[in-house]
């Protein structure tokens, strides 16, 4: 395409306004797409009482660090990040072990009754169970309350098993069958070659799930009462949407946290519900948008070839 | 060496040849795929029958021990209205929603495509891509924050700016804004994601054929109707087979999270009424079977849609 640009020598008047015209709505979505993060970082650098005074548009008016003083000490958020840590390595560790040993079983096209297996593993895609009737097996199954169930359900996916299986089938058959001829047994062919060769496809799916798992709330509100194993996208919710910001604000059960009230109520620092909302909005969001454009090449091409086995 | 080419090697594979022996662990390595979708798909699947039951939750596996009532279940909420406003508003809130978001990605692609400078095209995809990357519950605090009567009520904010004498609104609860919100939301945090596949069916168009439509004197525009929007028709409708066939399981996390307390018996849909009624109150049959019927109606949905568009255009997920 770019080739056709440069040929083109004249433009009409008509597409270059056009051009300016795309620019400016593309330059538009950029900035909505960016400036409530900006916003909300700027927010939870600024003293809650400047806050509440008026309209802030791009820099905190009255700089502080004490909105984060109070959110680190809130202790479920460090046990929620612990939470929320653990499911997402367990999680796409289990996810990737799990698609890929059926992948590689069923790239073996001599293998009895694959046709079949497939259709087990299809026929969830199109009939599938209830939120109620999820929640029945899972409490008869004991998980309710249960970290397993954070990363259990989700495990085997059927889309990226196909998509791993494609994968392992167009890596070159002499490979394995050297390997074969020298004695290596299907584990250490798995383990040795199989693997190593499907890195990158293995990267884009740890990375999705790893932003599957920081992400989703539903199981947590679902299943998990425990508030011991809140994750962090369960607590932001109560935040926002109870009055669970303000108990942070006058949480007196640490004698530091005490203590830094009196200090903040001296600086006139006090950090109001607004600016805590916005604070544990900044924490709990910003680990992964700062993760993101490392892993942008893989996923990326882990949609694409998702998208033409589609 | 000879490179193979896939076929030869998905031929080989057929054959099997040296590796076809001792081919038991093959099967060992299927166990936890095999286990995990049982019980996470297949169990529930079951268990659905709960719906026919007037179920005990403390009585045995499956509901051994319950009544069995038929159909009385579908009977109770068939015959409710309040159920056919939830219905009605639930086709509402999706069918709106799949016209306003679905053309979004497609039109932010093509505008996309046409920008001038691979530099600035990359900065805006990447920048676009952000919103995807946070969870509902953020993008709610986040409308919730903009659309306030407080100071950080950036809308309220901006208005007064034009208008100092302009009297604040609380956006957020009026149920009539629900629907504008959802749409929004909807937009703002997947449209930059949603252009990944079409941004990868274009670039999979011949450019030979825009060189040649070129010298045949085709305007951009000319081009943009006869060669790209035809290459990207079967993207579209497989997009669109996806997205019908969730007409009626409008986002779950998404409604919960941009309701509130005043506007939420005006804005439930049916997978949030279900959640109450099931989870919060406790009538785990009457729930299960409204949640059955829907999971019936989707699974018909999806296998029109794809009929309608295999026989259209040769493309079907199935």
């Amino acid at each position: 395409m770019t080739t056709i640009a440069s040929n083109r020598i004249k433009r009409t008047a008509g597409e270059r306004s056009f051009d300016i015209f795309n620019m400016l709505i593309m330059i538009a979505w950029s900035v909505a797409a960016i400036y409530p993060f900006w916003y909300i970082l700027v927010m939870s650098f600024n003293t809650g009482a400047d806050a509440a005074a008026g309209p802030i548009w791009f820099f905190p008016r009255v700089f502080t660090l004490e909105n984060y003083m109070f959110v680190f000490q809130y202790d479920r958020l460090h046990s929620a990040f612990i939470v929320t840590a653990l499911r997402c390595v367990i999680g796409p560790v289990l996810s990737v072990i799990v698609c890929m040993l059926a992948a590689f079983a069923l790239s073996k096209r001599f293998l009895p009754g694959r046709k079949a297996l497939l259709f087990f593993f299809m026929i969830p895609m199109f009939i599938g169970g209830t939120i109620i009737s999820n929640y029945v097996v899972m409490s008869k199954l004991d998980l309710i309350n249960n970290f397993l169930v954070y990363v259990l359900p989700g495990a085997f996916g059927f889309f990226t098993m196909v998509i791993m299986r494609t994968h392992i089938e167009e890596l070159p058959a002499e490979l394995q069958e050297s390997a074969f001829i020298d004695g290596a047994g299907y584990f250490r062919i798995f383990v040795q070659i199989i693997f190593p060769l499907c890195m990158p496809v293995i990267a884009a799916f740890a990375f999705f799930a790893v932003v599957g798992n920081w992400l989703d709330y539903y199981t947590n509100l679902i299943y998990v009462t425990d508030r011991s194993l809140s994750t962090l996208q369960f607590v932001l919710y109560e935040i926002i949407n109870r009055a669970e910001a303000n108990t942070m604000i006058d949480f007196t059960k640490t004698s530091g946290a005490a203590a830094r009230r009196l200090m903040a109520q001296k600086n006139n620092t006090v950090p109001t519900p607004e600016v805590i909302k916005m604070t544990v909005m900044v924490v709990v969001t910003f680990p992964l948008l700062f993760v993101y454009p490392f892993f942008q090449k893989y996923f990326v091409k882990g949609m694409l070839t998702g998208a033409v086995k589609a | 060496m000879a490179t193979t080419t896939s076929k030869q090697n998905v031929r080989r594979a057929k054959r099997g040849g040296l590796e076809k022996q001792n081919i038991k662990i093959l099967y060992l390595f299927l166990v936890p795929a095999v286990v995990l979708t049982f019980i996470f798909a297949y169990l529930p699947m079951f268990s659905n029958y709960i719906a026919f039951l007037d179920y005990d939750f403390n009585k045995g596996w499956f509901g051994f021990g319950s009544e069995f009532v038929g159909f009385d279940n579908f009977a109770k909420f068939l015959t409710d209205d309040k159920f056919y406003k939830l219905i009605g508003r639930t086709l509402l809130y999706s069918i709106t929603m799949m016209v306003a978001t679905f053309p979004a990605p497609l039109i932010f692609a093509l505008l996309l495509n046409e920008l001038r400078g691979d530099r600035f095209k990359k900065v805006v995809q990447t920048t676009s891509y952000i919103p995807h990357f946070v969870s509902w519950v953020t993008v709610a605090g986040l409308f919730y924050m903009f659309l306030t009567v407080d100071p950080t009520g950036i809308i309220n904010n901006i208005r007064q700016m034009f208008d100092p004498a302009a009297e604040r609104i609380s956006y957020m609860q009026d149920a009539k804004n629900f629907l504008p919100v959802l749409v929004i939301s909807e937009m703002w945090k997947e449209t930059g994601w949603g252009t990944i596949l079409y941004l990868a069916a274009l670039t999979s168009i011949d450019p030979q054929q825009y060189e040649a439509a070129q010298v045949d004197g085709a305007s951009r525009w000319q081009r943009l109707i006869y060669i790209t929007l035809p290459g990207l028709v079967p993207t579209m409708c497989i997009l669109l087979i996806f997205s019908l066939s969730g007409l009626l399981a409008t986002n779950f996390d998404q409604v919960f999270n941009l309701q509130n307390k005043m506007i939420r018996m005006e804005t439930d849909t049916i997978g949030v009424y279900t959640y109450y009624q099931g989870l919060v109150s406790g009538q785990y049959s009457y729930s299960a079977a409204v949640g059955l019927f829907q999971g019936v109606i989707s699974f018909i949905l999806i296998m029109a849609t794809n009929y309608t568009t295999k026989r259209l255009s040769n493309v079907g997920i199935i």
